[in-house]
């Protein structure tokens, strides 16, 4: 049978050190060492096409003369010398994009941290409709959702009409500045934030928090002590994966800030299409994703991620 | 004691209410002006009527965008999910060399801007010179969806129990039979929300759309391109029935669930 | 511990109920715990004693009643605010700490400066026999004993007053689980703090306790010294938590009993608390029933036919069919029974080897 398992394409695949000592866990452990490759194949095969492929893409890119489609056929380094030059203000964009993702995680973290908390340890059977309450506008197009807060904040708009109509004046015009942008980013990202949070303190049972206590710790002294250390790989996946997500954000610059601030993803975007010159919005993702990737890794390297996932 | 955890409890409960009213302020907002008569939205509303829902309704240049939006989600939930299901068995099931590596590779794309990862991609068509439409438009949803729904029946994965495959093989089932009679029913209900997921995330989904759809227009698609010129009080028509829609199959898939596991159980 | 009478009350429970919504998990209960005794409370799972523990623990407040420490009510002092301390069944130990800084962390919410936490914490670890070398290490990477004596010291370094413990032997196989025991005796007689301790197993709490009090679905239906519990049990569920006893159901018939799950004329006293009971069980352990010889007689007898027999060391059990009721006897291996498998026998017991509770 055991032969039968083991594709024979896959049989130069290194086996595992497999604990087992018996002839019986050892062949299934051979079994599920090729089986596990098998079952990733198509995973993997997806993202070389589908993630690695299109990464390739743009490094080739950013190493075409500017304004040209000339891709593996010219290499030179005009794009980044354009980007790196004195006189180019891409840097701004990137500082708008940074200063906006680090709010958007610091405040994030403040607002959704009682909420992960009380999910985890509070609401009981409730917890389930929280969730699918935080869960489902993610399924609403964030330009639908953004467009909701345009709605509420313009002129003769919701605020301001409800104002009016309680004698109280118009509202202050907050559209159009990068505040609204840097809120409608909190919102957007609301539940990335929000569910890495809720996984990282399932991590961290009761009885701890029980027992910091009944030692003599206060609520802050949990929180610092116990909740914290032990939510920790939680958290660092709630920060980096809103703040990657924000610093590629633009609809909230777009729609909420009325292009009143260009973010970094912006300039990409105008450099893909009004100044249709591919190579140097190329050579732009490239640093974006240079900055993203060594990040992630970073705090990847970090992970266990059977851990936080649960496995026992 | 009980005061103290009273009040935390009320604290917490009365926060969280308030952001979901927060997250759902808008969207009500946008089906407030759904039903608006005048052209331009004004508050407090002055006459309320479906004119622009009927509109909406009837436009054949909607009714093309929907079926767009359709057919991408569908296709994306069929092959998503059959990837995904191996994909976690890769991530939670199996013990083999690289496991670490790739579980860790999976999540790349979630933790990549979407706007970028859309406008690669468009790049790597154009340098292969395919040309876009709703096909690739399918394929750019599944580069992130795909390692989603990995993880949520990852989850699932988790909370299986090995021994049990171990011993319908004991006891003479064959590869195939362990799958379907073992390891599929027992996973059934991660793959099921794999695949509701795998649907309302491509339904919404705008930033790779817009790169990757080519000339074929999707709901968010279209939504966007009326908000930024031209726009009339068909999208917020459009925005509410499409949040409808989004929340009719998250009832739905939710019921059939629910309905699912207790029918197992009985 | 025999003059508990001149003891100070430190803990008492006056009338103190617990309910989850409908469900009361604990019931009315009165009790003191004496200054410096080991008060163990047993009973099965769910019996309501890890609600009871929790409450004086302050994890709980109770829905009625009181509970005082030195006769003030603690009814509401939150677990922190507390001179108590808990050692929890999974230990809840701080796996991101080491052992030292496990032990010092309630030092370290003291605000005692580092060398004094270092000094403490390595003092404590030589009362609880855990080497110094021990200090830096990962306490996940901790045996199961080792992790236990890291729980206790940890709780010893808090300096409660009283001492609670969640079976925190559950989980530790039997023989290192016989040694704990005695540490934990050794440890009580050493700091001469209260200790609450609380197990499913009678067992464990024979070997430790000064006083037991045995829960059953949220009451306390009996408390007393380890000897008092075992030699006059107050009804059949507390004696059949003793461990495997016989158990015959009996009516009043003139002088003496009828036997109701057994047929047969019985001669028994009343249940010392209800001498005028009508109906009672007899309760006989299996060492006390012996196999009568051709002619022997005995107070009580039965006639059965042997099925089953058991080693259990140095002792045998049978188990012998007496109509629809299964018997047990425990002989010493010196006096097995020969052939003993479907031998026709006779059992018999005396009377005062026999105890009679209340039906």
């Amino acid at each position: 049978m055991s032969t039968a398992l083991i594709d024979p394409t896959l049989n130069n695949t290194p086996l595992p050190a497999v604990p087992a000592a018996t002839p019986l866990g050892a062949r299934f452990a051979a079994a599920w060492a090729a089986a596990g490759t098998r079952c990733a194949l198509p995973v993997v095969v997806l993202l070389a096409a589908g993630f690695l492929a299109p990464l390739v893409a743009i490094f080739a890119y950013s190493f075409a003369p500017p304004r040209s489609f000339e891709v593996f056929r010219a290499f030179t380094f005009a794009n980044y010398a354009e980007l790196f030059s004195l006189e180019n203000t891409v840097w701004l964009s990137f500082a708008w994009s940074i200063g906006f993702a680090l709010l958007t995680c610091a405040v994030l973290a403040v607002v959704a941290y009682p909420i992960a908390y009380g999910m985890v340890f509070l609401f009981g059977r409730w917890s389930s409709l929280v969730s699918v309450l935080f869960v489902f506008p993610l399924f609403v197009s964030e330009n639908v959702r953004l467009y909701g807060w345009v709605l509420f904040f313009i002129k003769n708009g919701v605020l301001d009409g409800s104002l009016k109509w309680l004698g109280l004046g118009g509202a202050p015009t907050v559209l159009y500045t990068p505040g609204v942008i840097l809120a409608g980013m909190v919102y957007t990202y609301l539940p990335f934030m929000l569910f890495p949070l809720t996984l990282g303190l399932s991590m961290v049972p009761r009885d701890l928090i029980d027992a910091a206590r009944d030692l003599g710790a206060n609520r802050f002294q949990i929180w610092r002590e116990v909740e914290v250390p032990l939510a920790m790989p939680g958290i660092l996946i709630g920060m980096l994966l809103t703040f990657v997500l924000a610093i590629g954000a633009v609809s909230e610059a777009k729609i909420l800030g009325g292009q009143s601030v260009i973010v970094i993803s912006h300039d990409i975007e105008i450099a893909f299409t009004y100044a249709q010159n591919w190579p140097l919005g190329s050579a732009l993702a490239v640093l974006v994703t240079a900055f993203i990737g060594a990040l992630t890794l970073a705090v990847f390297a970090k992970l266990d991620l059977d851990r936080l996932l649960g496995r026992r | 004691m009980e005061q103290d955890k009273l009040r935390t409890r009320v604290l917490i409960a009365g926060w969280t209410t308030f952001v979901v009213l927060l997250v759902y302020l808008p969207i009500a907002c946008v089906a407030l002006a759904s039903f608006t008569k005048a052209r331009y939205f004004a508050f407090p509303v002055r006459a309320f009527s479906t004119e622009w829902w009927e509109k909406t309704a009837d436009s054949i240049e909607i009714s093309m965008i929907v079926q767009n939006s359709l057919l991408v989600a569908a296709v994306v939930t069929v092959f998503s999910v059959v990837i995904a299901f191996f994909g976690a068995l890769a991530f939670a099931r199996y013990d083999w060399t690289g496991r670490r590596l790739y579980q860790k590779l999976i999540l790349l794309p979630v933790f990549f801007p979407q706007p970028v990862l859309g406008l690669a991609l468009l790049l790597a068509y154009s340098a292969l010179g395919i040309s876009t439409s709703w096909m690739t438009a399918v394929f750019a949803h599944m580069v992130w969806i795909v390692p989603v729904v990995t993880l949520i029946i990852a989850i699932k994965v988790y909370g299986f129990d090995p021994t049990l495959e171990e011993a319908a093989f004991d006891l003479g089932a064959s590869r195939l039979k362990v799958m379907t009679h073992v390891t599929l029913p027992l996973l059934w209900p991660g793959i099921w929300s794999g695949a509701l997921f795998a649907f309302l995330l491509s339904w919404g989904n705008f930033p790779l759309s817009l790169y990757t759809a080519g000339a074929d227009s999707t709901v968010p698609k279209w939504l966007y391109a009326k908000m930024v010129a031209g726009y009339t009080p068909m999208v917020p028509a459009l925005g509410t029935m499409a949040t409808l829609a989004a929340a009719a199959v998250l009832l739905g898939g939710g019921l059939v669930g629910l309905i699912m596991k207790k029918a197992r159980a009985a | 511990m025999t003059d508990l009478k001149d003891r100070k009350p430190i803990l008492q429970l006056v009338g103190v109920r617990k309910t989850f919504n409908d469900f009361a998990a604990v019931e009315k209960i009165d009790l003191d715990i004496f200054e410096g005794e080991f008060f163990t409370i047993v009973g099965p799972s769910g019996s309501g004693k890890t609600t009871m523990l929790r409450m004086l623990a302050g994890m709980e407040a109770p829905s009625e009643g009181n509970i005082t420490l030195h006769g003030e009510r603690i009814n509401d002092v939150p677990a922190n605010k507390r001179p108590t301390c808990l050692v929890f069944q999974s230990l809840a130990l701080f796996p991101h700490m080491s052992v030292g800084q496990n032990i010092e962390f309630p030092l370290k919410i003291k605000g005692v400066d580092a060398a004094s936490r270092k000094a403490r914490a390595l003092e404590l670890m030589a009362i609880v026999r855990l080497p110094a070398s021990y200090y830096g290490k990962n306490v996940m990477k901790c045996s199961g004993g080792e992790r236990q004596r890291v729980a206790l010291a940890r709780a010893l370094a808090y300096d409660p007053e009283v001492l609670f413990f969640d079976e925190p032997l559950s989980a530790i196989d039997y023989k290192l689980k016989k040694v704990l025991e005695k540490e934990l005796k050794d440890l009580h007689r050493e700091t001469g703090k209260t200790f609450i301790y609380i197990t499913h197993s009678l067992e464990e709490a024979m070997v430790m306790s000064d006083r037991i009090g045995v829960m059953r679905a949220g009451r306390l239906v009996q408390v007393g010294t380890p000897e008092e519990i075992y030699a006059a049990p107050v009804d059949r569920f507390v004696s059949e938590f003793v461990g495997e006893v016989n158990v015959i159901e009996v009516t009043r018939a003139g002088e003496g009993w009828q036997g109701v799950d057994v047929p047969g004329a019985f001669r028994a006293a009343a249940p010392h608390d209800q001498p005028q009971a009508h109906s009672a069980f007899v309760v006989i352990r299996p060492e006390y029933m012996r196999f009568l010889k051709d002619g022997e007689a005995a107070d009580n007898m039965l006639e059965g036919v042997v099925y089953n027999e058991y080693s259990l060391g140095s002792r045998i059990q049978y188990q012998v069919r007496v109509g629809e009721k299964v018997m047990l006897v425990e002989l010493s291996r010196a006096n097995a029974l020969p052939a003993a498998a479907n031998r026709n026998v006779r059992l018999g017991w005396d009377v005062a080897d026999a105890i009679s509770v209340k039906a």
